[in-house]
């Protein structure tokens, strides 16, 4: 018996690198600033959306990739806001969106007559943050009524993540959860996360979401 | 659960390295897994022995070595290989 060793040194997931690479070329060639919306479930991806798709939806398209564990039921909220395409990704017991979903999903979005793209993660502050969907940035959505110290119990999601929005501020009334400590805790983690604060619900502090919106839409001012 | 797409993707690279019919002697996959890799190191060698008892493996174990940093990849492997 002879034991040979063979040196590997290939990342894993190496494959799904590849295939983000490619969904990245494509959106950047279509010029479509694209977002991976990244939460712990409940925290408002879904609300946010159909916030955003009301407000931006009239001024340009918008394409959404949804993804969740066993239904469609996000994609049909999102669907009643827009008659643009929402594309719903059951991972069928998967923690996470990998880019062959994305790829997948792209074939059935217009990607000429699209100006923006979001792709709403599955609800898990873990795993998403190791997959590359193809994104131009992910963004980090976390709410009032979860911890302060999300950033640090979740560090990867943070640092992996270029924005944070801080939503559910309409309860800030009611919940001990101090703003300040959290952002510090998620600027220890990531010093360069740029923060919004907003009540999906109530529409608190949407505006400075809208306008960064708009101004990856009309500008293409995304920061890596 | 994203350790098992770990596990498996580790199979899938095991697998292309050596060949489909040569699996079965792979005896050692050699891991580094950084500690800011975002893996829960248990967990994925319970995937890992899942994935690597199963065709078209069979006699392989994984050996997981930590690292500072996020590296997550596929070090080396081991193969018996008959005289």
């Amino acid at each position: 018996m002879t034991i040979r060793t063979i040196e590997i040194r290939e990342r894993v997931m190496e494959k799904n690198d590849e295939m983000a690479r490619d969904v990245r070329r494509r959106v950047h060639a279509a010029g479509v600033p694209t977002f991976n919306l990244v939460s712990s479930p409940g925290s408002g991806k879904t609300s946010l959306l159909e916030r955003t798709l009301d407000e931006l939806g009239k001024e340009f398209p918008i394409a959404v990739v949804t993804g969740d564990v066993q239904t469609v039921n996000d994609a049909e909220r999102l669907a009643r806001r827009t008659a643009r395409l929402v594309q719903a990704v059951v991972t069928g017991g998967a923690c996470h969106l990998d880019a062959k979903q994305v790829e997948a999903a792209l074939e059935a979005i217009e990607l000429d007559q699209t100006r923006l793209l979001f792709i709403e993660n599955v609800g898990n502050l873990v795993c998403p943050a190791s997959w590359d969907l193809g994104e131009d940035a992910k963004i980090v959505v976390f709410s009032v009524t979860e911890g302060e110290d999300k950033p640090l119990k979740y560090p990867k999601m943070f640092r992996q993540s270029r924005y944070a929005v801080l939503n559910k501020i309409d309860l800030l009334p009611y919940v001990p959860f101090d703003v300040d400590r959290a952002v510090g805790f998620a600027r220890e983690v990531n010093p360069d996360l740029d923060f919004f604060f907003t009540s999906a619900l109530t529409g608190e502090g949407m505006d400075d979401w809208f306008t960064f919106l708009r101004d990856q839409v009309y500008g293409a001012k995304v920061r890596h | 659960m994203h350790e098992m797409s770990i596990a498996l993707d580790v199979g899938r690279i095991a697998e292309e390295r050596v060949g489909p019919a040569a699996a079965g002697n792979v005896v050692t996959v050699a891991l580094e897994v950084g500690a800011d890799a975002g893996v829960e190191v248990e967990n994925l060698e319970f995937c890992l022995d899942v994935v690597l008892s199963q065709p078209p493996f069979g006699r392989a174990r994984a050996l997981i070595e930590r690292r500072p940093g996020d590296v997550l990849r596929v070090a080396y492997l081991e193969v018996d290989e008959p005289s």
